[in-house]
This record gives structure tokens, sequence and C-alpha cells, in this order.
């Protein structure tokens, strides 16, 4: 079953999230069973493709074919659809899983069962299928297919809770925004099935020039994807997002941000890495990631509501990743690699600190009704593993060692300095700016006499929040083995694994 | 453990030791301290530069830290809050900036 885990981690959760509606009508308890059953089959799935890949080199998968292996045709050509899963891939494929499951141990007792529990975990598995199925795809249309499955089931997540009237309108921006990227996507997808005739990225990564019309598809594809990323100014969209969206699912909106930040190097490195190798990309993608990070810390001091101030705060670490794929981009090699390394550490140490933030606001939520500053204060009286869980991944996204956060921005410093000592300075000074946002964030919520009576957290929404301090602390001591491991894979699948990517394709 | 950068290297276990041994360091300096601490005497009181306390108290609200640093900072701030108007219609012409841009850059590469 094994060869076969590539497209099962993609339509178990795809099928499970339909199926899961016509069980919940029958029993809550079945419904709960199947999501816990799922959950761990997915993850399963995406670890053992993970293996594969880090240990055998790229996973191909035919569908179709008699044999999975089959990618091309007696003739040479690839008409099938592929999952191509590289170091890259399948490195996504791991935040994917982490993001899932957590999620949905916190979820069960997030959302009251009145505030249509069931469509939620629906929704959450909808959009899990549509990351994976993002990150593991070997071809461009259903590259733009899984962009959209994800795109639908962001936004019905980020509108959830309908009975109120921040959340819809936050949906309806996000998904003005993501209509426009993905159709940005979808013309360029035209452009080069027009040109080439093909549909397969390995094929069209061998057969592009760098014409006129190559230079259009790519830079059509950098407009929507910078824009999913949430690189500034076309970032506006997240803070409304990741602010309004229940905090169950903002993790893996998180991971469905970082999945663009993934196409970008696919795009970048893998689709025009042979042709249209040019610095200047590179220097494009680090300013917009500089910029992210400078905008993105600055409001977030001032900002009175505590989703959004950590949402800007995620969208300033969006930034770093920017810039260290930038910086990655105009080096390709050297210090180039550690910019790489960096950038890639930071998205699972991002997934992991945002994501212990976003749940600790949604715990403060259910615990006051409020995540207004203004009214808050004092709840580490009674939250006290809710207020440790919010130091904790205030201090990681904020960079302080020892933890993760630390280790990862200390490669993408080091690097960029080597780019650009300007840019290293400005990178340093926005993240001892978020420092001192996320400090007054936690004195504003947690510290000083109590204002009002909050009860604490179900165990297992504290036990969601404890995986993720968990990770932060791993990665943050020990973060050479996981290097080693699984970011050092993925960054050598980005730098010099364009031809083993359209080797296990194409054959030869 | 360590990591290296190529200029660098970072060594999280290496910190830890160093910190525990500050902080060690830190645990012997209080040792040497006054013990006449008294729980509820004026000793509690916080020292605001000679000043009485006013009877009714005060408190200072989390956010108000760093007040006058985003005062500071305030003609910035005020711009980039403006900017981020919450109108879709902006949101798609920055869409659209990004989109030039992007496009200019590659076709001049």
């Amino acid at each position: 079953m094994l060869i076969h885990a590539p497209i099962l981690a993609i339509a178990v959760p795809l099928l499970g999230a339909f199926s899961l509606l016509g069980l919940a009508y029958l029993s809550r308890t079945l419904r709960n069973i199947w999501a816990c059953l799922i959950s761990a089959f997915t993850s399963a799935m995406a670890v053992a493709v993970a293996i594969r890949a880090f240990t055998e080199g790229v996973v191909v998968y035919t569908l179709g074919a008699a044999s999975p292996t089959e990618s091309v045709t007696a003739g040479g050509f690839p008409i099938r659809i592929v999952l191509v899963v590289d170091g890259l891939g399948a490195f996504m494929g791991l935040i994917a899983a982490l993001a899932g499951v957590v999620a949905l141990v916190y979820y069960f007792q997030y959302l009251k069962e009145e505030e249509g529990k069931s469509l939620g975990l629906s929704l959450l598995l909808l959009l899990w299928a549509g990351i994976l199925g993002l990150v593991y795809t070997g071809d461009l249309f259903n590259f733009f297919v899984f962009l959209e499955i994800t795109s639908i089931a962001a936004c019905a997540l980020i509108g959830y809770r309908t009975w109120e009237s921040r959340p819809p309108e936050a949906a309806f921006k996000t998904m003005a925004m993501y209509t426009l990227g993905g159709l940005l996507v979808l013309i360029s997808v035209g452009i080069l099935y027009g040109e080439y005739d093909a549909l397969n990225i390995a094929y069209l990564s061998k057969a592009i020039t760098g014409s006129l019309l190559d230079k259009l598809a790519l830079g059509l594809l950098l407009g929507g994807l910078l824009m999913k990323a949430g690189a500034v100014p076309a970032h506006m969209w997240a803070p409304d997002a990741y602010g309004e969206a229940p905090a169950t699912a903002t993790i893996v909106l998180v991971a469905n941000t970082q999945a663009a930040i993934y196409a970008i190097l696919r795009v970048v490195f893998t689709l025009f890495g042979g042709a249209l190798a040019a610095p200047g990309i590179g220097w494009l993608i680090a300013s917009l990631g500089i910029t992210t990070v400078l905008v993105a810390v600055l409001m977030a001091v001032v900002q009175r509501h505590l989703g959004r101030l950590v949402a800007y705060g995620a969208v300033s670490q969006l930034g770093y990743m920017l810039l260290a794929v930038g910086v990655g981009a105009v080096a390709r090699g050297g210090f180039g690699e550690v910019a790489l390394t960096g950038g890639i550490f930071h998205m699972i140490n991002d997934a992991a600190s945002v994501g212990l933030l976003f749940f600790v606001v949604g715990a403060v939520r259910r615990a006051t009704g409020s995540v207004d500053l203004l009214s808050l204060g004092g709840l580490g009286h009674t939250l006290r593993w809710e207020a440790g869980f919010f130091l904790l991944g205030a201090l990681a996204l904020a960079g302080i060692p020892p933890l993760n956060g630390f280790a990862s921005k200390f490669l993408i410093y080091e690097s960029t300095f080597r780019a650009s000592p300007i840019l290293a300075a400005l990178a340093l000074l926005a993240s001892i700016l978020l420092l001192a946002v996320v400090v007054r964030a936690f004195q504003g919520a947690f510290l000083g006499p109590k204002v009002r009576e909050a009860s604490p957290a179900p165990r297992g929404m504290l036990v969601a929040m404890g995986i993720l301090a968990l990770v932060i602390v791993v990665f943050g001591l020990f973060p050479g083995f996981f290097i080693e491991r699984i970011v050092s894979p993925a960054v050598q699948a980005v730098l010099t694994g364009r031809e083993a990517y359209l080797a296990a394709v194409l054959g030869g | 453990m360590r990591i290296g950068s190529g200029e660098g290297f970072w060594g999280p276990i290496v910190w830890v030791i160093l910190a525990l041994g500050i902080l060690a360091m830190g645990f012997a300096v209080w040792l040497q301290g006054r013990r006449t601490y008294k729980r509820g005497t004026e000793q509690e009181e916080p020292f605001l530069s000679g000043e009485k306390l006013s009877k009714g108290g005060g408190a200072v609200a989390g956010i108000h830290l760093y007040w006058g640093f985003a005062e500071a900072l305030r003609p910035l701030l005020s711009r980039l809050v403006a900017f981020h108007s919450g109108f879709v219609g902006d949101y798609v012409g920055w869409l659209l900036v990004v989109l030039v841009v992007s496009l200019l850059v590659v076709m001049l590469s």
C-alpha cells in the first residue's frame, strides 16, 4: 500500500471530508472517530511519503497508468497526471501533517455543536487535502485545481462565524483576492499549455526557452503567488483572514499560505530554473520580503485586537521566508544555500509558533468572549497554561534564543548580510520591534490585576497547544538534528534537485 | 547539535549551559541581599521618584506599554494605518501593482 501513499494522502482527506458529513447525521461519536481515523491515516501517509523522498530520492506516482511508476508514454511524452514528491514537497507534506493533526486535536473541544462542528471539520479536511495536493502534484493544471480547492475551503473557514459581522467580510475580501490570484495562475497555465502542448511541470521545465511568452507566464505566476504568500503590498487580506478565522483553522491557513511560498520556490527553481534563472527575480522577492517584514511589524504595534496583532506577526514571518527565498534565488549556492536552509526551516518553526499563538488567542476568546487588549488583563491568574504557552510562542516568534525561531532567523540574518547588510540590519531591527509588540500583548492580556473572570481551556485544547510548545522547544534545542534530516533534503531539492526531478519524471 | 552559517555558528546547548551559569550567579548575588523584607508593609509599594501614590491607585494597561515609542512613530504609523483602508478595491489595486512590478522585473531580467 505504501507505493500508493502519495495519492492516498490526498484522496483520503478529500473523500473523508464529504463522507464525514453523512456520518454526522447518524452519530456524532461515529463522526469524531471517522475524523480521527482520517487524520491518523493521512498523517501516516504524509510521513511515509517523506521517508521515501528523503531516503530514496524523488517519488513519482502516475495516475491512470498500468503501473504508478510509468510517467511517460512509449513516445516519451508525459500525458498522464503525475504526483512528484521531492525533498521540498515531502517537507511541506510534514508541515501540513503537523498542522492538520494539532488542528483536529484542538478542534473537538473548541467549537460547539450548535456552531456547525461537522461542517467545520469537513472544511478543515478539505483544506488539508488541497494543501497536500498542491505540494505533491507534478502537473501545472492540477496545481491550479488544488490552489482553488484550498482557496474555497480557506474562505469558507475564514467566514465560518456567519452570526458575526466581521468574519464574512474578511472571507469576501480573501475570496476576491484569491480569485484574482487564481485567475493569474490560470492564465499563466494557459499560456504555457498553448506554447508547449503540455502541463507536466518536469516536461515544461525542460521545454521552456525563456521566450517573451515564458516571461509573461512567469510574471503572472509570481504576481498571483506573491499575493497568496502575503507579500506587501498585496498582503492586506491576510490579517483580515487570520484575525477572523476560528483559531482551530488558523494553523492550517498558515500552512496554506506557506504552500504559496513552496509554489514560488517550485516555479522559480524548478519550472523556470533552467532558462529564466535571473538574480533580478531573487532581488524582487527579497525586496518584497523585507518590506513585508517591516510593514507587518509596524502595523502590529498599533493593534488592539489580539487576533489581528498575532496575524500581523504571522505576516511578518512570511516576509522573513520571502527574504530568504529571494536571497537564495540571488546567490543559488554558497550563502544562498544558508538562506534557503533558514527560510525553509523557518516554515515549520513559524507554523508551530504562530499556530500556538492563535490557539491561545482562541482559548482567550472562548474564556472571556473578547480579544480586545483594552478589556483584557490579568488572565494569567486563571489561564496559567495559556499564559505560559503564549509567552513561549511569542518569544519563539520574536526569535529569542534558545527557541526554534532564533535558529532559523540566525541563518536568514547571516546569509542576508552577505547579500546586503542593509537588508540584514532591517530584518534584525524588525525582529526587535516584534519582541516589543509581543511583550506588550502578553503584558496586556495576561499580567496585571485580574479584570474579569475566565475559565481555563479544556484538556484537549491544552494538549494541542502542548504539542506545538514541544515542537518549539525541541526544534530550538536540537536544530542541527532536524536541519540535517528534513530541511537539507528540501534545500538540496531546490538548489540542485532540478535535474533529478526532471529525470525522475521524464526518465534518463 | 550546532548549526553553521559559514560565518558563525549557533549552539543552543552551549547557550543554555551559559544561561544557567548566569542565572546561578544572579541567584548567588540575590542570596547576599538584605533579609529584612516583610510582606504587606510599605516595602511592597512601588518607588515612583519619591512621590507618594494617590489613594485611588492607578493601573497602566498593557496596551499602553511603549506608548512613547508608538507616539514618536505616529506620523509613519498613521500613514500605514490609512494605507490599510479595508476596502477590497484598494486590495485589488495593490495586487495589480505587485503584478506589474513582477512583470517588469521578469521582462527586464
